[in-house]
């Protein structure tokens, strides 16, 4: 019906290895390209500015996350902690005059290399050791944020970055910024996308599944390994400049705190381990739901007159945020992104499902 | 009862004059206050009181015939600590017409400043936030009404000078603090008074969140310090109340931030904490006339904006004094530049403000086109057992010293 498939039939290799496989999945990708690209003519500037931009760098920085964690199988809690890296080096580049193409270069490249050689040490352990491990970093980074104004910017902690500027051209305005970060999350999304048909993204799956086996086949597990840390932080330490310089305009501790780093992995948690779109989801629900539905709560109260404590009315959006997550993760263990699947799944065959059992 | 006719009379007369001053009040467009606050994460030993301070002072405002004639409203919303819905908070907000915010959490603050620059919004900043933004010539539209941590540490140690017979050269001086910016702070003025005044400075770092602090307490018994300023917050005190008990350091040397409320004495125990030291620009307890007012007006008919519990505690009083400041601020501006109020008469309204200390709520404050701060004026307060008593006047000392430290940061803000 909406998707007019009698199965997938591939007569030759070229045809096997399409990043879609389906039409119907290519034009729906080829759709959301285009709302994203004509967003800012569609939706008001608060939405624009205030809940598709951080989405967008947000899912990209989680991109990055899904690669060790859901590819790779790494669990990884001081990512916060790497998208630092990358946003003081890109700020401190760009307040020395550098180019904030070059800025964020080295954003990406100082993450890079600060997590990989952090891996070096950590890849040593496994399974919860590792992501102990890796949240040792992310007290290491907060210590050393919070201990060297040079870094941190002074007394405050906080630093302002330099207007962002592409091809000498300064972006100020809501929709140049929205830009941005859509063409940064999408290049990732597409280097993601394509991931998984490079030997690469199989070398990953195989240490996922079992690094021992994959020893055997001949996948090298800790230059793999490696080769995530250093991949996704990169994504990280981009993303994270990206995040303060169309977002917050300066860099604070807080921004990258070990709060973040949960919250990073959540978003990989709930969207779905691997899952590219469920990845989007993901960001959405636990980036924009809290504020989204303490607007609800708020406006109902109003609108029924209930006289409610501010207290009150802070808490009650949090027991629905959590309840959401519970309710979800119940639903479909394996997390939104699977859960969009199923539908997918159940709308390519319908109305002819029986054929299917 | 002729007399008691006339009373009634005059009370009556004067209810009838304020309802129709308040209907007046009903049909300008409102004064709007944007609170995103921390009502639920981090924030919440504060953040529940200056609330209800606000809207108790919005309802009496409004009942009283509002701000010349302008009705003021109260918009909260709860942030979560969150830079990101801060954020989310103030667009929306801004978006709706408001140009006056304040955020009680410093993480959103200065995730904030640079927007609430650009846009040209008031932003109150007491408490909270970077402290050299009371440079008023780099921090145009914020206002941070009331002492920086660094004017309120010179002025601690003025205290302990006075204290002390007026000569500190003998004298040791422990900080103990949290060490993340917040505590660190201080650190820089209370060497360069250390390097002044030559008394010998002891450091004390206690990890987030306070509640670890058994080995600087056993260092503080080897020191023995004089005095102990603490830069620490809410549970933190309990803890150190302890450990001073333990180590034997007398709890009436113990001089507290202005972050020590009567639920952490509470917690202390109200006997135990007596003579315990708070360096403050807000005057404590009930007897202040505000409060008082308050208290009569909406608490005693149980019409308050939240539970009486909040009312007798610091951190409303607190709440008062920063909304008190913005009122006579919007109460400024419309009588220089008539109405209706902007955030550029607003602006002129805050730096017209003089000697301002809503009727002995808070320390005086001039706030000037160069200090938003007002003066940095604080004073020490000790618990006797049930409130707290001053024990010097309302004072700023070493100001060109702490100005200094103000100068040099602030010069580093702006970047192209």
């Amino acid at each position: 019906m909406f998707y007019r498939l009698s199965g997938i039939h591939h007569t030759n290799y070229v045809s096997d290895t399409r990043l879609y496989k389906i039409p119907a999945d290519r034009n729906l990708a080829l759709f959301l390209l285009a709302l994203g690209l004509a967003a800012p003519f569609l939706v008001g500037s608060l939405y624009l500015n205030s809940y598709m931009l951080p989405w967008l760098v947000w899912t990209a920085a989680a991109l990055g996350l899904n690669l060790v964690t859901g590819w790779a199988g790494q669990l990884h809690l001081g990512y916060a902690a790497v998208m630092a890296v990358g946003a003081y080096s890109a700020v401190h580049a760009a307040k020395y005059g550098l180019p904030w193409e070059f800025a964020l270069l080295i954003g990406g490249i100082s993450a890079a290399v600060i997590g990989s050689l952090f891996a070096f040490a950590a890849l040593r352990v496994k399974g919860l050791y590792l992501a102990l491990t890796t949240l040792a970093m992310q007290f290491v980074m907060d210590w050393v944020l919070t201990h060297s104004p040079a870094i941190s910017g002074g007394s405050h902690a906080s630093l302002q970055a330099p207007t962002f500027a592409l091809l000498g051209q300064r972006i100020t305005s809501d929709t140049g910024l929205y830009y941005v970060a859509f063409g940064w999350c999408l290049l990732v999304t597409i280097f993601m996308l394509n991931l998984r048909r490079t030997g690469l993204g199989r070398a990953l799956v195989a240490v996922r599944e079992k690094d021992y086996a994959a020893a055997i086949l001949g996948v090298n597990s800790f230059y793999y390994k490696i080769v995530a840390f250093a991949t996704s932080s990169f994504i990280a330490g981009v993303s994270g400049a990206i995040l303060v310089a169309t977002f917050f305009f300066l860099a604070a501790p807080e921004q990258f705190s070990v709060a973040v780093s949960i919250q990073v992995l959540a978003m990989v948690i709930v969207g779905g381990l691997g899952s590219i779109i469920g990845t989007y989801f993901g960001v959405a629900l636990i980036l924009l739901v809290p504020g989204v539905v303490n607007g609800l709560v708020a406006e109902g109260a109003g609108a029924l007159g209930l006289q409610l404590n501010v207290e009150s009315l802070a808490h009650i959006p949090n027991a629905v945020y959590g309840a959401l997550i519970i309710i979800i993760l119940m639903i479909e263990p394996l997390g939104l992104g699977k859960l969009y699947g199923n539908i997918r799944d159940y709308l390519r065959v319908w109305p002819f499902d029986q054929f299917k059992k | 009862m002729t007399i008691f006719n006339r009373v009634t009379a005059a009370v009556l007369a004067a209810a009838l004059g304020l309802a129709i001053q308040a209907a007046a009040a009903q049909d300008k467009k409102p004064i709007r206050f944007g609170l995103c606050f921390d009502l639920s994460k981090s924030y919440t030993f504060v953040s529940p009181q200056v609330a209800q301070a606000a809207q108790d002072l919005a309802k009496y405002t409004n009942d009283n015939g509002g701000i010349a004639g302008y009705p003021v409203e109260m918009i909260v919303r709860d942030h979560g600590n969150e830079p990101q819905r801060g954020v989310e908070c103030y667009e929306q907000l801004r978006r709706e017409g408001v140009f006056l915010f304040y955020f009680l959490s410093t993480p959103v603050t200065n995730a904030l400043l640079p927007r609430a620059m650009k846009d040209g919004n008031i932003v109150l900043q007491s408490f909270v936030g970077r402290g050299d933004a009371v440079d008023g010539k780099v921090f145009d539209w914020i206002f941070p009404v009331g002492p920086t941590y660094w004017q309120q540490a010179a002025n601690d140690v003025a205290f302990i000078k006075k204290q002390m017979g007026g000569d500190l050269r003998k004298a040791k001086i422990g900080f103990i603090y949290l060490d993340y910016p917040f505590g660190q702070e201080p650190i820089e003025i209370l060497k360069t008074l250390s390097e002044k005044e030559g008394f010998e400075l002891k450091l004390y770092p206690v990890p987030l969140p306070g509640s670890d602090q058994a080995s600087v307490w056993t260092q503080v018994r080897r020191d023995k310090p004089d005095y102990m300023i603490s830069w620490i917050l809410a549970g933190g005190h309990v803890v150190a109340s302890k450990e001073m008990k333990r180590n034997g350091f007398p709890i009436d040397r113990y001089l507290s931030v202005n972050w020590l409320n009567e639920v952490d004495i509470k917690n202390i125990g109200a006997e135990a904490a007596k003579g315990i030291l708070r360096g403050t620009n807000v005057a404590g307890g009930q007897e202040v006339p505000l409060v008082k007012t308050m208290l009569e007006t909406f608490y005693a008919k149980g019409k308050g904006s939240g539970p009486e519990s909040l009312v007798r505690d610091v951190y409303y009083n607190l709440g008062l004094a920063v909304f008190s400041v913005g009122f006579e601020a919007a109460r400024l501006a419309i009588e220089k530049n008539g109405s209706p109020l902007t955030p550029e008469s607003m602006k002129v309204g805050f730096e017209s403000i003089k000697d301002f200390d809503a009727n002995g709520l808070m320390a005086p404050v001039t706030v000037t086109l160069e200090d938003h701060g007002g003066g940095g004026k604080t004073r020490v307060e000790r618990w006797d057992g049930s409130t707290w008593v001053p024990l010097t006047d309302w004072s700023a000392d070493y100001t060109d010293v702490v100005w200094k430290v103000i100068k040099e940061s602030s010069s580093k803000f702006t970047v192209k």
